[in-house]
């Protein structure tokens, strides 16, 4: 990597973790929307730049998500909500400069630990793909598609029904192999497909705008003036053990389907209790009930890179957009990734680490304007997040028609939120629709209509079988569940 | 209805109306064995298939358990019938300004989305908002227009000067 390449990472580093520290800061913007708004805005950028500005937004996001959560007793973000029990008992106690010292040097521990996973793990696992053929890459998409099961919570049905939804929007466009259009209506927009940034705004950012517009009132929260506090080498100490039992488990966590911060940041508080010499103090006050979570989030925020970089499959709603960040700029994750666009992977790496680095300084010097954007009143925000979404939609292909189909899929968000059915199985549908269809027929093509070559294929086999696996283990993991469910509902 | 009875229902409709579509897709002479319809078609039954499920789940769960079902009051969208108008009019003030931004120009149409938003989420009208709206227009403008170079539209204010 030249001078000039790593000259214009840094600054993207930089960008990506102050927008992310702002994102994540704001109660109810995901890291996954923080994400989808910027995501328009990096079109026009160099790849690598591109890569590393999203990268560093989960980075900063997942940090911006405690500042609320210790000052306001709100997480700014799902995975924040662990941080609020000792976070805010420690804001109660005038010791909210420590604990947001202690957030953002746990992070960047964690941070650093999850990169040297990313490094390690991606390039290896991805040289598997290296023997890929149509029947692989078909049984590596069922494969991303069988995520679905997990990422159904509660609803495996409703989880299933989105995934195929979203397989269907994958089917607007050009046929991959004849050429045809199909569900076009007539409209040239439409003959390139729905692209699924415009699926991931709408979804993410313009749902979240209808599904909170119901709240009306002028709302503006009071939080607490702090000054960010390091922990003193005594501290260091107290805290070592729950960070390194956060990074495990953010380590895992980050690379398993549905997993993300915020399942990873409750295991990682449980686990740090258990282990703590000092239980008693958690939930009032412990700087470990704080260090262990958000160590686990920061951790993920890069180890949910290890199945995109290597066989681009998401684990998470921040993941999809980060994959969905690869396909706008024409970058296919995978073995080819670190072959062809090695300057990328490299790019990427250096520019987490930069992030990570970035978010000691950036969360250090944001403190004061954090605050004041917490305390804005939430119809401004609503207000700037509507703008930016027109905005930065417009700006991919400046088409309005694009603006309408982000708006169009907002309904779709507004309308899942309603039905209470997770939205990343659709976006899974989307991003993933297309290569199952095309190498499905391709490798039918090559095979003669054969369908044993997808069991002949050794790769694919091997797929197929743990994508079943993974299904009727989620299923039976459903059935269980909803059983159990069942069984406490029963009167005594 | 339940919503996951409404939810099975409207699964069955869009794939009624997509398998139709699907059925609709010419042949091709360079046609696979699958062919352009093959997958959609799966995909529409599977979606029926699904959404059958759902239906049936929802219908027992119901008769199984005859109470009026109380809304949750942890959920994101407690009260639909409201909750919906007001979702739709928040989608309004979006559709409104893809219609009027190639007449009225980028930083005039943004600043009443901005001050129609801010109205509509907060119930409040004055002339402070007024004056963030149309600062905040200015500022999105320098931010595409000037520094990334996205050619917004102008709206008709060129003609006119």
């Amino acid at each position: 990597m030249s001078l000039d390449e790593l000259i214009a990472i840094v600054p993207a580093a930089f960008g990506g973790v102050t927008w992310g520290i702002f994102g994540g800061a704001l109660p109810g913007i995901s890291p996954s929307i923080t994400m989808a708004l910027l995501l328009p805005l990096t079109y026009g950028m160099d790849p690598t730049t591109a890569i590393v500005m999203l990268a560093a937004t989960y980075v900063g996001a997942e940090y911006g998500g405690s500042i609320p959560a210790i000052l306001i007793r709100t997480p700014g973000t799902n995975a924040a909500a662990a941080t609020v029990m000792d976070g805010y008992a420690m804001t109660e106690q005038g010791r909210a400069g420590e604990a947001l010292g202690i957030s953002l040097y746990s992070g960047f521990v964690g941070g650093l630990f999850g990169l040297g996973v990313v490094v390690l793990l991606a390039e290896p696992l991805s040289t598997v793909a290296l023997a890929f053929t149509p029947p692989a890459y078909f049984a590596l998409g069922v494969l991303g598609l069988s995520v679905i099961a997990s990422l159904a919570r509660e609803s495996l049905v409703k989880g299933l029904m989105a995934g195929v939804l979203g397989l269907m929007i994958s089917t607007v466009g050009t046929d991959p192999v004849t050429g045809l259009s199909r569900f076009t209506f007539g409209s040239p927009e439409l003959l390139s497909g729905i692209p699924p940034i415009l699926v991931m705004v709408g979804l993410f950012a313009v749902g979240e705008l209808l599904a909170e517009s119901g709240e009306r009132g002028w709302h503006q929260a009071a939080p607490e003036r702090a000054r960010i506090r390091f922990p003193s080498p005594a501290l260091w100490r107290r805290i070592a053990l729950p960070q390194a039992i956060g990074s495990v488990i953010g380590a895992f966590e980050g690379m398993m389907p549905g997993g993300g911060g915020a399942v990873s940041s409750f295991l990682a508080y449980n686990e740090a209790r258990r282990w703590s010499r000092r239980k008693e103090e958690f939930g009032r006050g412990s700087p470990e009930g704080i260090a262990a979570p958000e160590a686990a989030n920061n951790t993920v925020a890069c180890t949910t890179l290890v199945p995109i970089l290597s066989l681009g499959i998401p684990s998470s709603n921040s993941a999809a957009v980060l994959l969905g960040g690869f396909l706008l700029h024409g970058l296919i994750p995978g073995p080819m990734l670190f072959v062809s666009h090695s300057g990328v992977v490299t790019g990427l790496f250096a520019g987490l680490l930069a992030a990570n680095i970035a978010m000691l300084i950036v969360g250090y010097v944001l403190m004061g304007p954090c605050i004041w954007l917490v305390s804005r009143p939430r119809p401004y925000l609503t207000a700037f997040i509507y703008a930016l979404v027109v905005s930065g939609v417009y700006a991919i292909e400046t088409s309005l028609f694009q603006v309408g189909v982000a708006l169009a899929f907002g309904l779709a968000g507004y309308a899942l939120r309603y039905f209470e059915t997770p939205l990343l199985p659709m976006v899974l549908g989307v991003i993933l629709g297309f290569m199952v269809e095309s190498n499905y027929r391709r490798a039918l093509v090559l095979s003669g209509g054969d369908h044993a070559t997808f069991l002949q294929d050794p790769v694919s086999a091997a797929f197929l079988t743990v994508a079943a696996l993974f299904l009727v283990g989620s299923i039976a993991g459903h059935a269980l569940g909803a059983r159990r469910r069942r069984g406490a509902e029963l009167p005594a | 209805m339940s919503r996951d009875l409404a939810f099975g229902v409207a699964g069955v409709v869009v794939a009624a109306g997509y398998y139709r579509m699907a059925a609709a897709i010419p042949t091709s002479a360079l046609a696979d064995a699958v062919g352009p319809q093959g997958l959609p078609k799966a995909y529409a039954v599977v979606l029926a298939a699904l959404s059958l499920l759902l239906v049936g789940r929802s219908l027992r769960t119901r008769n199984a358990d005859p109470r009026p079902r109380i809304p949750d009051p942890e959920s994101r969208i407690p009260d639909p019938r409201f909750h919906l108008l007001r979702a739709l009019g928040m989608l309004a003030i979006g559709v409104v300004y893809i219609a009027v931004v190639p007449w009225l120009g980028y930083v005039v149409a943004l600043a009443g989305l901005v001050l129609a938003a801010t109205w509509y989420r907060g119930g409040v009208f004055n002339g402070q908002i007024a004056t963030v709206a149309a600062a905040g227009a200015i500022v999105f403008w320098l931010l595409f227009v000037r520094l990334l170079g996205i050619p917004h539209p102008p709206g008709v204010w060129p003609t006119l000067f």
